[in-house]
């Protein structure tokens, strides 16, 4: 599976739309994983979604991002997580650990509510509910 | 600047008075420590950003304002390393619901009574009315792809669709630069000829035997190395629109082929015996006055009146100055997309140099000028040092003009400033240190006027 980061230095992009830099962790099912950057080019949301398609992005992982840029990724078949923030290892192992929901990763304007910022856990084609957030199957 | 940790600590009965006056007011408005850590946000700021007061305080403001310039070019940062601070910058923002927003920040330093370095203060006002309105207004200004504010140009939208629907030949005359390809392009996406071809020919560009070859085509063994058929650009815009650019340099003796395929409506391609008919409207253009080569004998009349059916005439850029912003405004959208790149506008400094400048090679040296500053500007702006030298080596913006009188002196100097501050004539008053009233006293006395 290829999960997403959008990041700036050490942690999650403040800002998706804006992001430039994204770091691709690819797991093989097991406890291995591999972790490469990648540079954004594109900016108009329908270009960021195929970018991301064309990376082989099946979940992404972001801080705030524009609803239509989060429709255009959705249409493409990849799960969103937005914003979210913090540091990207914290992010991450809190991803695997099935602890993303938690405050601390949530931007302001975010907590409290169920989901995040209207944010719907669309599930990756296929999976159960639940079976996104199994980082080791 | 002080101890890193410094908070603001605003006593009890002052805060509450500046709680009230802050949220009293229809801007956003929140403070920020040395660590960016937002200490107050009134309830302007609760509403635009979607984050209320008690979420916001204690967090860091690139967490609360979500802003695209967060991360590379805080303004908050810039103010606090140079103590200077931002007026009214354009950026956007993602409120809580995901709404992309346009406002417009401003930032200040914080200090206590003693002068000591608090944090510092951001104010921002949501400004998608204004962008929505701005649009608006650009699409008013905006005919397929011709962008102008000029009442001229703007006679000429109106007009456009009537004469795109009558078919008939029409001379579009301005000089190089002023965009006359583009209307004859408008003319023929207006027409019913919009899903035929749009052929253009530069007939200025061909010598004689080359352009009546490119023009009317010709049948093998019609020269030496004419091993096949070729078609001529009459036959390409067969039931379309062909654009003959430059048609003011052609010889005399094109003049004569030309007059007669437009007459009969028929052409012979070279070495063939047979005419063809033709269903081709014409678009002529010239960057030379027409009228002024017929009184020379170098045009002859009467295919001088056989084009001149509808007769468009563009006004120079430095004739329509008003539409200089307009014009920039639109490059630099252009440019950012195809260079993908994020430059939001240009310096105040840059307009001016650009509005004082003649632009002899109209639009065109206005595109290419912009497109070299895209090349130098690394920044967000375009300032007036990614400028070519040459338009502040401009003679038209330097030297000063030879005057008669005290009075033609003071209107040259009055319109020289004019023209630096686009015509905004308050902004002109500021700069020369004198009441709006007076200036407007000095202009109405002096006669000075706004280029059409």
């Amino acid at each position: 599976m290829k999960l997403a980061l959008s990041v700036f230095k050490d942690c999650i992009s403040t800002v998706f739309d804006s992001a430039e830099q994204l770091i691709i962790v690819e797991t093989d099912g097991t406890a291995n994983s591999r972790k490469t950057a990648h540079k954004l080019f594109a900016a108009d949301p329908i270009k960021r979604a195929t970018e991301l398609k064309t990376l082989g992005v099946e979940v992404l992982i972001c801080g705030a991002i524009s609803r239509p840029m989060q429709s255009s990724i959705r249409s493409q078949g990849i799960a969103v997580h937005p914003f979210v923030r913090g540091a990207v290892e914290d992010v991450l192992s809190a991803y695997q650990n099935n602890r993303l929901a938690l405050p601390v990763f949530s931007l302001p304007g975010c907590r409290g509510k169920a989901d995040g910022c209207y944010r719907k856990q669309s599930r990756i084609r296929g999976q159960a509910p639940g079976a996104r957030c199994r980082w080791r199957s | 600047m002080g101890a890193k940790n410094t908070r603001i600590k605003p006593s009890g009965p002052l805060q509450d008075e500046q709680g009230i006056i802050l949220d009293s007011i229809a801007d956003g408005v929140f403070t920020v420590d040395q660590d960016w850590r937002i200490t107050s946000f009134n309830r302007a700021a609760e509403n635009i950003t979607g984050v209320s007061r008690d979420e916001a305080i204690g967090q860091l403001c690139k967490d609360v304002l979500k802003a695209d310039i967060c991360e590379r070019n805080c303004c908050l940062r810039a103010t606090m390393k140079s103590g200077k601070p931002i007026v009214n910058k354009k950026v956007n923002i993602i409120d809580a619901g995901g709404r992309k927003l346009p406002i417009s920040i401003s930032t200040a330093l914080l200090r206590d009574k003693k002068g000591k370095l608090l944090g510092a203060v951001e104010t921002f006002r949501d400004i998608s009315v204004e962008e929505d309105l701005r649009k608006a207004i650009l699409s008013k200004y905006s005919f397929e792809d011709i962008i102008s504010k000029n009442h001229r140009m703007l006679q000429l939208f109106d007009i456009l669709p009537d004469v795109a629907s009558g078919g008939s030949t029409v001379l579009i005359e301005g000089e190089s630069g002023t965009g006359k390809e583009l209307v004859a392009r408008a003319i023929h996406h207006l027409s019913l000829r919009k899903k035929q071809p749009f052929i253009a020919v530069n007939c200025g560009a061909l010598p004689d035997t080359l352009l009546e070859s490119e023009l009317f085509g010709y049948k093998a063994g019609a020269f030496t190395d004419a091993k096949k058929d070729k078609p001529g650009r009459f036959q390409l815009a067969a039931g379309g629109t062909l654009f003959l650019d430059e048609i003011g340099d052609i010889s005399p003796a094109m003049q004569v082929k030309l007059l007669r395929v437009l007459q009969e409506k028929t052409y012979e391609p070279l070495g063939s015996s047979h005419s063809i008919e033709h269903n081709v409207r014409v678009i002529a253009a010239t960057n030379k006055t027409l009228e002024e080569l017929v009184r020379q004998g170098r045009f002859r009349e009467d295919l001088y009146y056989r084009i001149n059916v509808f007769r468009i005439s563009l006004p120079p850029l430095r004739k329509r100055m008003e539409d200089l912003p307009l014009l920039v405004e639109h490059f630099i959208g252009q440019f950012n997309l195809l260079q993908k790149k994020d430059i939001e506008g240009i310096s105040a400094e840059a307009m001016s140099l650009l509005m004082a400048y003649s632009w002899p090679g109209n639009i065109r040296e206005l595109a290419n000028v912009i497109e070299r500053a895209f090349i130098l500007c690394k920044s967000r702006e375009i300032e007036k040092r990614h400028l070519p030298d040459s338009l502040s080596a401009d003679p038209s913006t330097c030297a000063p003009q030879k005057a008669h009188s005290l009075r033609d002196v003071e209107a040259a100097y009055l319109l020289d400033a004019l023209k630096q501050n686009n015509w905004n004539r308050p902004k002109t008053a500021r700069m020369l240190g004198m009441h709006k009233s007076t200036l407007y006293r000095r202009i109405k006395a002096l006669g000075l006027s706004r280029p059409d």
